[in-house]
């Protein structure tokens, strides 16, 4: 029997929605503390280099107070998986983020400006900057005591590759890589620390994981968790950026607010938060794939190096999920794949939205046209034939079942809503895009060869339309990455009004509003009867990170778990009061108490209060935990995740061929992420999470020199704006899942990983030509490779 | 971080000259420039320690036609400019080129004059003040001297502006109804973009006749620049006799012998000879 929904699967505007359009929120900076004091941070110039002494006979001691790693009681170094990233740091410094020490005082502008009259005196070492020289035999270590520059390998081994090349009609070889890419949160970081009156330390800020910050604040200050409160701030836009990163400022500002008494803020502007937060993982990928005429794929041979970066933070989980997903949606006999990531002096990688998916889809996705158009098939045609159904085996040789396995389905419905096979067969018809070749084949030019010569003039029309699509399954929740469980408060009223919280955060996705629907639906209340309180260590269970699209599925399972525990027991005094028995089943709805029939009801509050008159307790703390998934590390093998989520994005677009320019027309998203919510909230979702990823695709790139950021603020590094992505059209297909609450999967993530890949292979039909390098800016469409300005002046006219 | 420095903001021209001319000061207008760059420490905006802003100034703000002239007041918005009836209808590529700028809220705040007072490469509103020949307005308390843009403009970041003086006025002849042209721009994204490649270009055709053609380069040259000698092998010819290829080549070269080669150069100069090629071809045939 199908359930009727009243609110879940509507489109409702989020609880925060107003305040925040009006500016009324009040975010981390816009709390203030009496006799508040700032901490500024102490850096070097330097990329890698050791830390001989710290001069500090300009600074007036009296105005300031000097926070170092001496003032440290606990840890000195943190890391989610290795403890390899110092606090401060005092001994080296291994990438220009690096904070020596802190300066601490009233004045902001004050403390700034003594900030570089500290002089910090040290030895360089020679940088590491390039990840594929990483792992050579004379490489110098970034972190010696570890003995090596690898953060982490994963092999994944299934069939025989050498047996299915050996089989296969065809084989393609192609490299692909990403770049480095900032989160663009519009808040940056904010936090202050003080003390309670019971002793304990109170930390609020712009943070991603309260709990995460509590455990690192805890190990650094040596107090038991409970004496550390971490309660989040309205949090200005995260994608997976506020882990670590805030962890670490909470630390100083905890450790500073103990050495002086007072409460003490940190704030970075934006040119800080590029500085020292961290990124997502530019990775090098080679794809070596055997096939056949008829299209089936044989084998593949996957090995891919991740940047790192200078700490290892959460790269082994990043990289994991690569290993998983790499082959993309296709059933596949024999794969070998490798994964490493690896230390070097660039800005550390870790967290971002999309986690180890957005890069190994590119490759994959690529490479997929690319087969099809060596056998002259189209797109959704060499995807059908390779595609994951029912039963189909992953790569990690996880039988799919026990879910639907939408894969067809959201292919079909994105062609056919775009007209895809059509438009794609029209544009690929023949056209080459050989108007700068030359241009691409050197890189130093004389003055006269690069003066335009009379044949090479365009006279035809200059943009040229292209179609792609991009395709995916993804792993829902952490898989076998950790333990995955959530909790979650909810408090009813003796009026019916309720308060509602879960361990999970609002990170800007939407959560409180899909969660007090889920609570409304379960009671037959409305959204606007539950109260969303604050994200608080002090009185929610640790839920584990949110992240990993998981808070729908693993938090709103437990908010489904706590209402449902309370309404069982108004379901027995409702029994109890109209002489019903245990089989009866009983409705909540539309703020009425009913038998199946509607024979006898009571209105929601009258029950309640019923209820609360006879002492049965109102509140619950519900409990979600996800089945066991298991993982073998030699052979990368298991049932690495519960449930997979699909999705297909097609691209329409535009190329200027005479300057590289590419207008995206048109973004269709087919998504199935299991039963929908909150419809407004997930179609948010979709139109974020493809601007992302048109920016991933086209702009988007932290460059640095020598581990150095160049592009310390939006002016230079590019965001999509609202005038460079044309229409989003979001569908959604729900799938039948048992688990979450009704059904309900991932979404955010989804969203996001497709987009690049799609318009790479929309680039590709429109101009006939395959760019294996995002971003594919101006320069790489039209010269296939990057300009960079190392060592020539910047910013001047030309 | 921006440092302590004095502020005046005077009701009246007369007293910003008199400030101008007692005290080493800078005139403050939309601040888009300035206070940015004071928050990244720039050296150009580091040594300022005392600021005249004139947004109080009504006169300032005007944009109108006396006799044959349309005068843009020094501190009139790209909003302004964009809404302005008189610029849209007489001065169509200075229109395009202000709707262009930056972010709306860049736009409503941002000023012609200081587009290009601080003679930045990128500013776009310099090839079309070019094409249309205008000139400008410097005011001390002394002088008034009206002196071409293209005089005015001297290098990257420099100009003929003395410390004392102030710039009122941007005077345009009015008498482009018969012309016909365009504005170029190519930034790396659509909106809130800066450029990488602008120019302009004004046309007047008479009976399958050129009877007059203007060509400005903006952020492709170190300082907006009119190519006269390019210009004039192209006016008082036929269309079927203009070679475009050749022309847009022309244009190509001279700006390599401006700037020689750059990190940059092998995609923009290859990518401007198409552009132009594509505006001239599409003007001249009378689009």
């Amino acid at each position: 029997m199908k359930k009727e929904f009243s609110v879940v699967g509507k489109p409702v505007i989020r609880q925060d929605g107003i305040e925040k359009v009006t500016g009324k929120s009040k975010f981390a900076d816009d709390l203030v503390f009496p006799d508040m004091l700032f901490g500024v941070m102490i850096r070097t110039d330097h990329t890698h280099a050791i830390v001989k002494s710290v001069d500090y006979s300009k600074l007036d001691t009296n105005k300031f107070v000097i926070v170092n790693a001496d003032d440290i009681p606990g840890s000195k170094k943190v890391g989610a998986i290795v403890k390899d990233q110092p606090v401060f740091c005092n001994e080296k410094i291994v990438t220009p983020g690096d904070v020596v020490a802190m300066l601490v005082g009233e004045d902001l502008n004050e403390l700034r400006k003594a900030a570089k009259s500290v002089k910090v005196n040290c030895e360089e070492l020679p940088v590491l900057s390039d990840p594929l020289k990483a792992l050579d035999e004379n490489a110098m270590l970034i972190h010696p005591e570890l003995g090596s520059n690898k953060i982490v390998h994963y092999p994944l081994r299934k069939g025989d590759v050498d047996k299915g090349f050996g089989e296969s009609e065809y084989i393609l070889e192609e490299e692909y890589s990403t770049p480095l890419i900032e989160h663009a949160y519009i808040e940056p970081e904010c936090v202050t620390a003080f003390i309670e009156p019971n002793g304990g330390i109170k930390i609020i800020g712009s943070i991603q994981n309260p709990h995460t910050t509590r455990r690192v604040v805890a190990s650094v200050l040596n107090y038991p968790l409970a004496k550390v409160r971490v309660v989040q701030a309205e949090l200005g836009g995260s994608f997976g950026g506020k882990d670590d990163t805030m962890n670490i400022l909470s630390a100083r500002a905890a450790v500073a607010a103990l050495k002086t008494g007072s409460p003490v803020k940190i704030k970075y502007g934006r040119e800080e938060s590029i500085l020292e937060s961290y990124k997502r993982h530019p990775y090098f990928m080679k794809y070596k794939v055997g096939f056949n005429s008829d299209g089936k794929i044989k084998a593949m041979k996957i090995d891919i190096t991740a940047d790192g970066g200078a700490y290892a933070s959460l790269s082994p989980y990043v990289t994991w999920r690569s290993v998983v997903q790499a082959t993309g949606p296709y059933e596949i006999e024999n794969v070998h794949t490798d994964v490493t990531a690896v230390y070097t002096n660039n800005p550390y990688t870790g967290a971002m939205r999309g986690f180890g998916s957005p890069q190994p889809i590119f490759a994959q996705e690529s490479i997929m046209d690319e087969i099809a158009i060596r056998l002259n098939k189209t797109p959704v045609e060499i995807r059908k034939i390779n595609g994951f159904k029912s039963g189909s085996f992953t790569a990690s040789g996880h039988k799919l079942r026990d879910h639907d396995v939408n894969l067809f389905s959201v292919l079909e419905r994105a062609s056919d809503e775009s007209d895809f096979e059509a438009k794609w067969n029209e544009n690929q018809n023949g056209k080459s895009f050989d108007l700068f070749k030359r241009f691409a084949e050197k890189s130093i030019f004389s003055s006269e060869e690069l003066l335009v010569k009379d044949d090479e003039f365009c006279d035809e029309n200059i943009w040229k339309n292209g179609i792609g699509l991009a395709l995916s399954f993804r792993g829902c929740s952490l898989g076998a990455e950790g333990i995955d469980a959530a909790a979650a408060y909810f408090s009813l009223q003796t009026d019916g009004s309720a308060y509602l919280l879960s361990g999970l955060a609002e990170n800007g996705q939407g959560l409180r509003t899909t969660f007090s629907i889920i609570a409304a639906e379960e009671l037959g209340i409305s959204v606007n009867d539950i109260y969303y309180l604050e994200q608080d260590t002090g009185i929610i269970a640790d839920s584990g990170p949110t992240v990993a699209s998981r808070s729908t599925l693993m938090g709103g399972g437990a908010v489904k778990n706590a209402a449902e525990q309370v309404r069982k027991r108004l379901e027995i005094i409702f029994r109890e009061k109209f002489n019903l028995d245990e089989k009866e089943e009983i409705k909540f709805a539309n703020h009425v108490v009913s038998d199946y029939l509607g024979k006898v009801k009571i209105p929601f509050k009258k029950l309640v209060t019923l209820a609360s008159s006879k002492g049965v307790g109102l509140s619950s703390v519900g409990w979600y935990k996800g089945p066991d998934v298991y993982w073998e590390e030699k052979t990368g093998q298991g049932e690495a995740y519960f449930t997979y989520a699909y999705g297909c994005q097609v691209a329409e677009i535009k190329v200027n061929i005479i300057t590289g320019e590419v207008y995206i027309d048109k973004i269709t998203a087919v998504h199935d992420a299991g039963k929908i919510i909150n419809l407004l909230g997930a179609e948010g979702q979709v139109y974020g999470g493809v601007t992302q990823g048109a920016g991933y695709g086209l702009w988007e790139t932290v460059d640095k020199v020598e581990g150095k950021i160049r592009d310390l603020n939006f002016d230079q590094y590019l965001i999509p704006t609202c005038k460079d992505v044309g229409d989003i059209k979001p569908i959604f297909i729900e799938g039948e899942e048992k688990y979450g609450p009704w059904g309900a999967k991932s979404l955010g993530e989804p969203t996001l990983e497709l987009g690049a890949a799609a318009i790479a292979n929309a680039v590709r039909n429109a101009v006939g030509q395959r760019h294996r390098n995002l971003p594919i800016n101006l320069e790489e469409l039209i010269l296939s490779r990057k300009l960079s300005p190392e060592d020539l002046k910047r910013g001047s006219a030309v | 971080m921006i440092h302590e420095l004095k502020l005046a903001k005077p009701s009246s021209l007369d007293e910003v000259k008199r400030i101008l001319s007692s005290e080493n000061s800078k005139i403050i207008a939309g601040g888009t420039d300035i206070v940015p760059g004071f928050h990244i420490e720039s050296v150009r905006f580091k040594n300022i320690s005392s600021l005249i802003d004139i947004n109080s100034i009504a006169e300032l703000k005007e944009i109108k036609i006396i006799e044959n002239e349309i005068q843009i007041g020094s501190a009139a918005t790209f909003s302004s400019i964009v809404n302005s009836k008189i610029i849209s209808e007489n001065l169509p590529l200075l229109a395009k080129a202000a709707s262009q700028i930056g972010s709306k809220q860049i736009r409503n705040r941002a000023t012609i004059a200081g587009n290009f007072i601080n003679n930045a490469p990128c500013a776009d509103s310099i090839p079309p003040l070019l094409v249309y020949d205008a000139e400008i307005l410097l005011e001390s308390e002394k002088e008034k001297r009206r002196i071409p843009l293209a005089e005015f403009l001297v290098s990257s970041y420099k100009t003929k502006i003395q410390p004392n003086e102030i710039l009122t006025k941007i005077i345009i002849p009015n008498r482009y109804m018969n012309f016909h042209g365009l504005f170029y721009k190519l930034g790396r994204r659509r909106g809130v973009a800066i450029s990488r490649i602008t120019f302009a270009v004004l046309v007047r055709l008479e009976n399958e006749i050129v009877t007059d053609f203007k060509f400005a380069s903006g952020a492709i040259t170190p300082i907006g620049k009119r190519f006269h000698e390019i210009e004039k092998t192209i006016i008082g010819k036929r269309v079927n006799e203009i070679e475009v290829k050749l022309t847009s080549r022309n244009i190509g070269e001279e700006i390599l012998n401006i700037t020689g080669v750059r990190w940059s150069t092998t995609y923009k100069i290859p990518v401007l000879q198409q552009a132009v090629y594509q505006s001239i071809k599409k003007l001249l045939s009378g689009n």
